[in-house]
């Protein structure tokens, strides 16, 4: 899987932010995975801790957050979340929970993102 | 004094991608060159379907190969005697936007009607990468065993048709291929699924005719 380059990439995004803001430290990042991406939080997470080790993002919360997958069905027109089988992030089938379609168009579920990170920074700058 | 500040940063990785994928189609699309993302499992076929494509089709055809660590594909497409860019990603399991549009600064687009790109062999992990292709192509065989579609079944939604290969194969590794093309119409109702052999021909002439079809459509 691609977790690890995933985990650089989200790592680099966040420094970017943190450097622009000038953080002298990262307290807490909230990361958002949806369901249908092939990245599996738990390895996520192991990753992010261990590319954390010495930077500003060493001592921070890392919080993940699964997203749900929202769908619009082409057959019956239903907006709304999606059926997924019970079924984990590996395998998730998308189907319409109100006609059983699998013919829908996928709203949520494919993020990979950072959504917002909360740092310490000197007064004087603010 | 310190303080404490929440910052917004709203990125999402996989959204950059698909910005880079967009700008790989514009590329693509200023020397009117379709491209056709090849993905499926390992050993499915892939390169083998590739090289008869070559062959038979009467187009200008380029190649982009996607290669875990060495350069063999590459090697077996210039052979044919087509451009081909080798792309080595590593220990990456999956072609990105990023990597691609390297290999399209090295791929002399206005001499090419169609660029294949050779994806690594993989039914997981490109599913999550756009890579700016016209179409995608799911490239399967069924020594891979008839299990193969319902275990991974969001490359199969994602893809505009699907190659079930090595068929001369199935009854000596008791695979039913027919269970195969109903699980990917389970899945995806709409998708053209074609059963071939590269060994016998079987198929082949149906594959072209399907990415003939899809490039006058596009
Ligand atoms: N019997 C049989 N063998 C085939 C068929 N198609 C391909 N092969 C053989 O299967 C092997 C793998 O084929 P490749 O074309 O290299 O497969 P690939 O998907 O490109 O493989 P990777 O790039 O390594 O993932 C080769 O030895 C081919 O000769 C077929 O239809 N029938
Ligand atoms: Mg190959
Ligand atoms: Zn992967
Ligand atoms: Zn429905």
């Amino acid at each position: 899987m691609h977790e690890l380059s995933m985990a650089q990439a989200i790592v680099d995004t966040i420094m970017d932010a943190a450097e622009k803001n000038n953080a002298e430290e990262i307290l807490e990042v909230t990361i958002e995975i949806g369901m249908l991406t092939m990245l599996n939080p738990e390895q996520l997470k192991f990753l992010l801790d261990v590319l954390a080790e010495g930077t500003l993002l060493e001592n921070a919360k890392i919080i993940i957050e699964d997203v749900p997958v929202e769908i619009n069905c082409r057959k019956c027109q239903y907006t709304g979340l999606a059926n997924t089988d019970g079924s984990d992030h590996y395998l998730a089938i998308v189907l319409c929970p109100q006609c059983g379609g699998r013919d829908v168009e996928t709203l949520t579920g494919k993020e990979c993102s950072v959504k917002n990170i909360k740092i310490e920074k000197s007064d004087e700058d603010a | 004094m310190h303080k404490i500040a929440d910052v917004e940063v709203q990125h999402d990785i996989m959204v950059a991608n698909r910005k880079l994928a967009r700008k790989n189609q514009k590329i693509l699309d200023k020397d009117q060159v379709f491209s056709v993302d090849v993905v499926g499992a390992i050993g499915s076929g892939k390169t083998s379907l590739i090289e008869a494509l070559i062959d038979a089709m009467n187009y200008k055809i380029g190649v982009i190969a996607g290669d875990v660590i060495s350069k063999y594909d590459a090697g077996r497409f210039e052979k044919h005697n087509v451009p081909v860019v080798g792309l080595n990603t590593g220990k990456e399991c999956h072609l990105d936007a990023h990597l691609v549009e390297h290999a399209l600064h090295d791929m002399p687009l206005e001499e090419i009607d169609i660029l294949f790109i050779e994806n690594v062999g993989n039914l997981i992990c490109p599913v999550d990468f756009d890579l700016g292709s016209h179409m995608r192509m799911a490239v399967i065989s069924v020594t891979e065993g008839d299990d193969t579609v319902e275990k991974h079944p969001l490359i199969f939604q994602d893809s505009d048709l699907v190659v079930i290969n090595k068929v001369d194969l199935a009854s000596a590794v008791g695979v039913d291929s027919d269970k195969m093309v109903n699980d990917v119409k389970h899945i995806n109702p709409e998708i053209q699924v074609i059963k071939t052999s590269l060994k016998t021909g079987l198929g082949f002439d149906e594959v072209i005719k399907a990415i003939d079809l899809y490039i006058s459509g596009h």
